[in-house]
């Protein structure tokens, strides 16, 4: 127990003495939660910050064409911003930025209304995101076919008490996010996605350790000294595995109460955040592993960083990590169903997002605990032949 | 007393064997020079009596006990003491010394006093609070000797423990392992600088392509030395190029 205790404190103290590792592990997932979490806070929940300016021209003066402008005005998150310009003059300022979108009710609305044909024209900013863009152009398309079968039905009796029912009332919508009804926020993407990036990025200071010790001879110094192969592996992953659960804890405690601080939402844990600690485990254990496996498979302190520089950026990329798998396409979401990264996530969403339970996370983690598996024995392997390379 | 009979090793069944029916009596407290070009064995040899290889059984004995058991490994209380700096830079010269003193178990209680003096004996009391990293080469040296010292070793196996250091921290170094072999440590030392096992060492084997050419002690060994060149005496060094031949090897 000396022994492990000596090789533990030891791995910690060298881990704080690495100011450039702290700010690895520590420090940039810090701050990629907070820039993310506010950055896509709009694209995650259409709250009432949110609004799409737009500016409406009408070139034809009806009862459609008015009901028309006055329902988009009211329809959220659109947001009419009045003015007195001109159609051109108005393409000037969306080009500027000062508003999402135009609206033009075009002359003979009732009759292109009416024929459906185009009544409306719509244009955006060059600015405007996809995603902002379909929510506007869904918002008009609905409004238009509303007051086209009012229009249509308008003249049928006993039809026009039932019409004037505003579309809200004859739909119920809610989330199975939570009783509430509402939505789940960016936080609740960005807290785990980079919690497991930084996680696996312990493979950087443990390899760089691992490394020095090989190069320096002080794994040749241990090794004389009787400590076995089993005792130097356990000396790297239970210290590296508290550094992921004091990770975790850091990251979690800034979703929970950092970033609303700071004008966010909250970090909501779920029904069962016991959960999120057997996630958490095994994704560590996934995560030193991996790390282990990187410092048996190169020679240098440079090749080390370079690897695991490399493969956790592919592993967050298509684990969901930077870009969220729902926006992913199909082909893309099933590469990407092949990353521990994407593993870990889903594990934390079925806590977080799904209010699962903890046997919901049972297939993520029983996928972590087979990487692991995996690392372990490639680990080994390499551990053996190069013993057997160089004595 | 180390006894080393016809020990062979290859790295492997097809490999050319690195070490050849070498045989070898260390006496108890001697102060033992192993010489050789680079790849002649000795840094297999000395890995071999680290530990860091598995030697076979009747090959190797410290006081009569054989070596390829491992409960006589940890009674025979050696020490090797490597070329590199085998010692973690970041830490303090404290901090390194608990670990590798934790690590060879040696009890909380005697903890304090086993590195005051593994530090005394190597001059680093003043510098226990200093990072590694931090210290001069000289001092670095006597922090990768002290570790080998944390365990009161009976046989100590240094590696060329003089590399690169200046004339003052040389001269302490070398008293520090005559002071040990005074005190009853055995120790193999292996050097590239001939006038340190000249005056250093009272026993010396010379070997090459994994064999042991020569051994014996200082006097035995110039009595068989060539002439030198220059019309200078016999030295160990003209010895150790006529037996291993003056090309280069690297």
């Amino acid at each position: 127990m000396g022994v492990m205790k000596a090789l533990i404190r030891k791995e910690l103290l060298l881990l704080l003495r690495d100011p450039h590792g702290l700010l690895l592990l520590f420090v940039m997932p810090a701050v990629f939660v907070l820039i993310m979490t506010f950055a896509l806070q709009n694209q995650y929940a259409m709250s009432s910050d949110v609004h799409l300016d737009f500016y409406l021209l009408s070139e034809h003066d009806s009862g459609l064409s008015r009901a028309f402008a006055r329902d988009l005005a009211n329809t959220s998150p659109l947001n009419r911003v009045p003015t007195e310009a001109g159609w051109e003059e108005m393409q000037a300022l969306a080009q500027a930025d000062e508003v999402k979108f135009l609206v033009r009710i075009k002359p003979g609305f009732d009759e292109l209304l009416i024929q459906r044909k185009p009544a409306v024209e719509v244009l955006f900013a060059p600015g405007t995101s996809p995603v902002f863009a379909s929510v506007a152009e869904g918002r008009v398309m609905e409004l238009l076919n509303r007051l086209y079968l009012r229009y249509r039905l308008a003249s049928m009796p006993g039809v026009q008490s039932s019409l004037e029912a505003q579309g809200e009332d004859l739909m119920e919508a809610r989330s199975l996010y939570d009783d509430s009804g509402a939505m789940p926020s960016s936080v609740q993407q960005n807290v785990p996605a980079w919690l497991l990036f930084a996680m696996f990025f312990i493979a950087v200071p443990l390899s760089t350790t691992l490394i020095n010790e090989r190069q320096q001879g002080t794994l040749l110094r241990l090794r004389s000294m009787g400590i076995g192969p089993v005792k130097l592996l356990a000396g790297k992953v239970v210290p590296y595995f508290v550094v992921n659960l004091v990770q975790v804890v850091v990251l979690f405690l800034i979703g929970l109460y950092l970033i609303p601080l700071l004008g966010g939402d909250t970090l909501t844990l779920g029904a069962h955040p016991e959960g999120l600690i057997l996630v958490s485990v095994a994704a560590s254990l996934a995560a030193v592993s991996y790390a282990l496996l990187v410092a048996q498979i190169t020679s240098t302190i440079e090749q080390a960083t370079i690897v695991s520089g490399v493969f956790n950026i592919i592993m967050a990329a298509l684990g969901g990590v930077m870009v969220p798998s729902f926006l992913m396409p199909e082909t893309m979401q099933q590469i990407g169903s092949f990353s521990p990264m994407a593993w870990g996530l889903n594990g934390f969403f079925d806590i977080l997002l799904r209010n699962g339970t903890v046997t919901d996370t049972l297939p993520e983690v029983g996928a972590l605990l087979g990487f692991t598996a995996l690392m372990l024995c490639l680990t080994v392997w390499r551990y053996r032949r190069r013993a057997a390379e160089h004595g | 007393m180390i006894s080393i009979r016809q020990l062979e090793f290859s790295y492997s069944p097809s490999a050319r064997p690195v070490l050849k029916g070498i045989d070898l009596e260390i006496p108890e407290n001697a102060l033992f020079g192993l010489l050789g070009p680079n790849g002649a064995g000795k840094t297999t040899l000395l890995s071999i009596l680290a530990g860091l290889i598995p030697c076979p059984a009747g090959c190797l004995f410290v006081d009569g006990r054989d070596m390829s058991e491992a409960d006589n490994r940890s009674a025979a209380r050696l020490s090797l003491v490597p070329q590199e700096y085998a010692f973690y830079l970041p830490l303090t010269v404290r901090e390194n010394l608990t670990f590798f003193a934790g690590v060879q178990g040696v009890p909380k209680a005697e903890m304090d006093a086993r590195i005051h003096e593994a530090a005394g004996q190597t001059g680093l009391e003043e510098r226990l609070d200093s990072r590694a990293g931090k210290l001069s080469g000289g001092l670095k040296r006597r922090l990768n000797l002290a570790i080998g010292l944390l365990n009161r070793p009976r046989l100590l196996l240094l590696d060329e423990p003089t590399v690169g250091i200046d004339p003052h921290s040389r001269h302490f170094i070398l008293e520090t392992i005559r002071q040990l072999g005074r005190n009853g440590t055995t120790v193999i030392y292996t050097s590239h600088y001939m006038e340190e096992v000249e005056e250093l060492c009272d026993q010396i084997a010379i070997m090459d392509h994994g064999q042991i050419l020569r051994n014996g002690t200082l006097t035995e060994l110039l009595a068989e030395a060539p002439q030198s060149v220059r019309g200078r005496q016999s030295t160990l060094e003209s010895l150790f190029l006529d037996l291993t031949t003056r090309g280069l090897r690297d």
